[in-house]
């Protein structure tokens, strides 16, 4: 089965069935998304298929009909993605185990709304769970980065 | 035989543990040192100058942070402590867990596990500290637990860092023969003004670390801190917000294989009879073993993948044995009750004379009332996990964990190994809360690490599995009383809690063969302990017999007794009429801390002006681990349900060392308790633990957090740690709250029972 | 003649009517209580809201509650999620094995608010139903076709582990359907 991540061909011996997040996780050795759940309820495993965000531990690899960008493929070269640069200027991470798919939600999120008020954050982001509580610093981050992208015209 | 000089090095921690129990500044030796685990194991060209310490030729300087990093940021502030001191900035040193040893022991974790509150500086209680403290250095426990680290770490790694610099210092005068005092450290290099010369702390290091440790230390004096006492940049955020594979999950070993476990669902029952073919026949499927453990029965599967071995966990055909347990939590709560109701008993606090205090108290000035919380799941993001190899006599064992020796000693058991040939590989975790200091995961790796030949084997937990098999924050039910004074005040408080032992639980699992002794804090910690003066004042706890797995929850017993004694004093200001922030100035008199605390929050929150229409605000105020944490919770009726709107924190934990950091973990705390307040439970039925997943266990979502206003005092006596505290009070000021903005008064958690959260 | 006699043949007339409309409108609502059935079953009636939120409903759950995540129609009004957060992040295009896995058909959405038959009367679907303005512009034919052949529609009949169907299936609640046009279609009463 021949699949696309982070703009790489990958060639995997995946049952079809197999969640996307499996598939990456323990046989492309793609670790960025994480397994929290497997039933789509905390968006640690969220990777993007064609831009759109998904759950990677619910979406059989098979059903994968786009191209995947995972964590690992949001920066360009040594230049971390701005979600990224925000979350860092932020300190926003404690333990980071969540920070993946808060991350990924959060560029899907940024590309289609420029300035995403407080509401607009909860309702994009409530399918990711914290257990550290740094909702605070998220919305902050999301906030922050907003104003990077607009700064830098991407 | 070993030199003096490395006898020394290896001697260095346990003299620095002695100062840090206030003995004098300089260092000792002491009659039973652990050896410096870092000696033999350091690279070409690298020295070790002490547990803390390695510098390679090419100047990069490793600082081992033995405690694991959930979040809390210990890789940062406890690395800092050894920068501070080495002249670095945190950007230019690397950090690493090291390995397991003894070396690497807590012993303020252990100083405050005796029935003392932690302002009694009593003969007695400072006595049990010192010997709890010294049992914690001759066991030699590596614990991640009990908001402890930066208290413990406080003077023994900046004494570490500070051995060193003098130590290449040393070799530097030496070597160009001039003195020491003429040389100065600056960017990882010695320099001569003098002469303009300079080297690289990685071109002295060997040099330095054959050179026998100063019997004298100077610490930086605090004003001359650079790092310390500011906000750092984190060390381990990078990889954090990259996706690095960072954590136990994310272990990648040659050759490796993949697992899962299925164990009984009624906790201690045996399998009576089991069918595992199905199974074995699916796809990817390896092996299934059957697991007889100390912490469970049950079986491992052995698989190509993951995903193949939850799939074959799930097809396993088992009966399970009953549970020797009451099947339903309405059993569960009737053996509460009973318990409450029993005799037994130990009371640490037993001021005053309650019982004749209530004979004669008119019914009308007297408060009756029955509190109850359920179990608790910790539900840490990264489910329980463990990666295990054994070959060639060796285990090593890659686990996210807070108690590496412990597992070291265990699983060394288990497999009748000696402690010298199980290795400990500390990940970080992605979630700790108490979780992971257990042994669980790791012996069920182990175990099945011996059934592949030599390669190793990954085992995750389901979320369903880590949901229904964690070590439960137990269920407690109180019975209060108070008896009120015609001036409002309560002239006599009597609170008695029955609750499951969690070190008696823990021991079980742990330590099978060993049973703990003596009246146990944790059952009425954050009740007992508070800084109120009431001259009638009993709190007792009666460990309750219920075989239910529990265990270090976030906060422990203050958990749930910050929310017995918070809710209950803000009964006894509704039914005294006293404003609830007036009546702690009144109680707290004696404890200018705690005071200075519940003024400050009130102040923050602007407490005395009301929080308009459809608003209300609750306070509650806990002492735990150190820290004096007063809160004010507000909340709105909105369309869609009660809101939490914003949460004002008090902290006062003395010293605080990374203000930005103790911040985020107050706000953890907090929001931990308001996740568990609002509609956490764990609730049985045929023996079995009901909820599975995110789906009935959820936690507070990003909707549903308030906004946050931190303060941080530094007026207490002593340091304390900032993991933990900021939980106790979130539970009842929230509970306040609600009962302000409703006029329900909700005794039984989580309040979703009785109101519903937006 | 006389008014009395009028009144006679008229009713001689119209009882024979009355009677047969009588008998067709109870067929009807015989027809439209199998319907109602399937349109309150949750697996329906949880995504024809009136307000932002999907439910969820089981036992598990005791009673229908709301979705949890904070999940919602959508500021669009779409009825297919928020920014960041549609229901296609979770739901794909077959439902998940596992139990409380996000289940799934092509196109999960929510109906639209006015299409609202969560926590409303027989009465109160039955209008909407039959209302142009209110049912995606369609004959009842086309409501029937489209019970019939939707693929979201049929999910409700294939719902997932752990989930109860609604009740018949897509091609029997179609044939109720047919059945109920032809009865004239009656509502019952309020």
């Amino acid at each position: 089965m021949r699949l696309t991540v982070n703009n790489q061909p990958i060639e995997i011996d995946a049952d079809p069935d197999m969640p996307l997040l499996w598939a990456l996780r323990d046989l492309a050795g793609i670790k960025g998304p994480k397994f929290g759940c497997g039933i789509a309820a905390c968006g640690a495993c969220t990777v993007l298929v064609d831009g759109a965000p998904v759950r990677s531990c619910s979406l059989p690899v098979g059903a994968v009909d786009g191209d995947v960008t995972t964590i690992e493929g949001l920066p360009e070269g040594n230049t971390l993605h701005v979600v990224q640069q925000a979350w860092l200027e932020m300190q926003v991470p404690q333990c980071g185990y969540c920070q993946a798919g808060q991350i990924m939600s959060a560029v899907a999120l940024l590309e289609e709304v420029d300035e995403p008020s407080d509401a607009d954050i909860d309702d994009a982001m409530s399918g990711n769970l914290c257990r550290c509580g740094t909702y605070p610093k998220i919305r902050a981050a999301i906030k922050q980065a907003a104003e990077l992208k607009t700064k830098l015209g991407a | 035989m070993a030199s003096i000089g490395k006898i020394a090095r290896r001697t260095f921690l346990v003299g620095a543990a002695a100062i840090a129990g206030g003995v004098a500044v300089g260092y000792y030796f002491y009659r039973q040192p652990w050896p410096n685990p870092l000696e033999g194991e350091t690279a070409e060209g690298e020295a070790t100058f002490n547990p803390f310490v390695k510098i390679a030729s090419d100047n990069t300087v490793t600082i081992i942070v033995p405690r694991a990093e959930m979040g809390q940021g210990v890789t940062t502030t406890l690395a800092a402590m050894v920068a501070e001191e080495l002249d670095l900035e945190l950007d230019a040193i690397k950090v690493e867990h090291g390995p397991a040893s003894g070396a690497y022991f807590n012993s303020a974790m252990m100083e405050e596990g005796g029935p003392f509150p932690q302002f009694d500086h009593s003969m007695v209680a400072e006595t049990m500290r010192s010997v709890s403290s010294a049992i914690g250095r001759t066991l030699g426990l590596q614990v991640t637990g009990g908001s402890s680290s930066t208290r413990d770490a406080y003077e023994k790694m900046r004494h570490a860092g500070c051995a060193a610099r003098m130590l290449l210092v040393e070799a530097a005068a030496k070597e160009w023969q001039v003195p020491a005092n003429s040389l100065t450290t600056a960017g990882g290099k010695v320099e001569h003004a003098g002469s303009g010369r300079s080297k690289t702390y990685g071109e002295l290091a060997v040099a330095a670390a054959s050179i026998d440790p100063p019997s004298e230390i100077t610490l930086r004096p605090k004003s001359e801190w650079k790092l310390l006492g500011k906000p750092q940049k984190r060390t381990d955020l990078l990889a954090k917000v990259t996706g690095a594979p960072i954590y136990g999950v994310d272990i990648d070993l040659p050759d490796m294989l993949y697992g899962t476990v299925r164990m009984s669902p009624r906790f201690w029952a045996k399998i009576k009879s089991a069918d595992t073919s199905a199974a074995e026949k699916m796809p990817g499927v390896v092996k299934i073993v059957r697991l007889e453990t100390q912490t469970g029965d049950g079986f491992g599967v052995i698989a190509e993948n993951t995903w193949a071995a939850f799939n074959a966990a799930e097809a396993i055909e088992a009966e399970w044995g009953d549970s020797d347990y009451p099947a339903d939590s309405a059993g569960i709560s009737k053996k509460l009750q009973d318990a409450l109701a029993g005799p037994d008993g130990s009371s640490l606090r037993d001021d005053g004379d309650v019982d004749t205090e209530f004979a004669d108290a008119p019914a009308d000035n007297v408060l009756d009332v029955a509190y109850e919380v359920p179990y608790l799941a910790h539900a840490c993001m990264e489910p329980m996990n463990a990666t295990a190899r054994l070959k060639d006599g060796v285990l090593d064992i890659w686990a996210p964990n807070q108690a590496p020796t412990i597992i070291q000693q265990v699983c060394g058991g288990v497999l009748g190994l000696e402690g010298e040939n199980v290795n400990v590989h500390t990940t970080y975790l992605g979630g700790g809360f108490g979780r992971r200091g257990e042994v669980d995961f790791s012996i069920y790796a182990a175990l099945m690490a011996k059934e592949t030949g030599g390669r190793p084997v990954k085992v995750t937990w389901s979320r369903e599995e880590d949901t229904r098999h964690d070590t439960y924050r137990p269920a407690a039910a109180g019975h209060f009383r108070a008896r009120l004074g015609s001036d409002g005040l309560p002239q006599a408080v009597d609170m008695r809690i029955a609750t499951p032992s969690v070190l008696q639980s823990v021991m079980r699992r742990t330590f099978p063969s060993l049973s703990p002794a003596g009246p146990e804090r944790l059952l009425t910690e954050g009740a007992f302990d508070q800084p109120y003066t009431i001259p009638n004042y009993r709190v007792t706890g009666v460990p309750t017999d219920l075989s239910i797995p529990v265990g270090f929850w976030r906060s422990v017993g203050n958990s749930f007794n910050g929310f017995f004694h918070e809710s209950f004093m803000d009964e006894i200001a509704t039914k005294g009429g006293i404003d609830p922030v007036e009546l702690r100035r009144k109680l707290m008199a004696d404890y200018p801390t705690a005071l200075k605390v519940v003024e400050t929050v009130a102040q923050m929150s602007s407490w005395s002006e009301s929080a308009g229409a459809g608003r209300a605000k609750g306070i509650a105020f806990t002492l735990s681990f150190g820290g004096w944490v007063g809160e004010v919770v507000q909340v709105a009726q909105t369309n869609d349900g009660i809101r939490i709107e914003k949460v004002w924190i008090a902290a006062d934990l003395g010293e605080v060392l990374d203000p930005a950091i103790v911040e985020a973990q107050l706000i953890s705390g907090a929001v931990y308790g308001l996740s568990s307040a609002m509609s956490q439970e764990i609730t049985f039925a045929d023996g079995a633990v009901e909820q599975s997943n995110f789906h009935d266990y959820d936690a507070m979502r990003i909707h549903q957090a308030p906004e946050f206003e931190v303060t941080l005092l530094e007026n207490a006596p002593q340091m304390g740690g900032a993991g933990e505290i900021g939980t106790p009070p979130s539970v009842p000021a929230l509970a306040n709250a609600v009962y302000a903005l409703t006029g329900k008064r909700i005794r039984n958690m989580p309040l979703s029972k009785e109101v519903s959260f937006a | 003649m006389s008014r009395l006699a009028m009144i006679v043949v008229l009713a001689a007339i119209s009882a024979p009517a009355l009677v047969s409309i009588g008998a067709a409108r109870a067929d009807g609502l015989s027809e439209w209580a199998t319907i109602h059935k399937v349109f309150s079953h949750p697996r329906c009636a949880n995504c024809h809201v009136e307000d932002e939120r999907p439910r969820w409903s089981g036992d598990h759950y005791g009673g229908a509650g709301m979705h949890g995540f904070n999940i919602k129609r959508g500021t669009d009004g779409s009825g297919f999620g928020n920014p960041g957060q549609r229901c296609a992040v979770c739901h794909f295009e077959a439902n998940s094995g596992k139990p409380h896995g996000p289940p799934g058909a092509e196109n999960w959405h929510l109906a639209p608010a006015e299409m609202a038959w969560f926590g409303q009367s027989s009465a109160l679907i039955c209008a909407q139903i039959k209302d142009p303005e209110r049912n995606g512009d369609r004959t009842l034919e086309e409501v029937a076709d489209h019970v019939r052949s939707d693929p979201l529609v049929a999910w409700g009949w294939n719902p997932g582990p752990g989930r109860q169907p609604a009740p018949g299936s897509a091609e029997e609640t179609y044939r109720a359907l047919l059945r109920w046009i032809s009865f004239g279609a009656p509502c019952p009463g309020t």
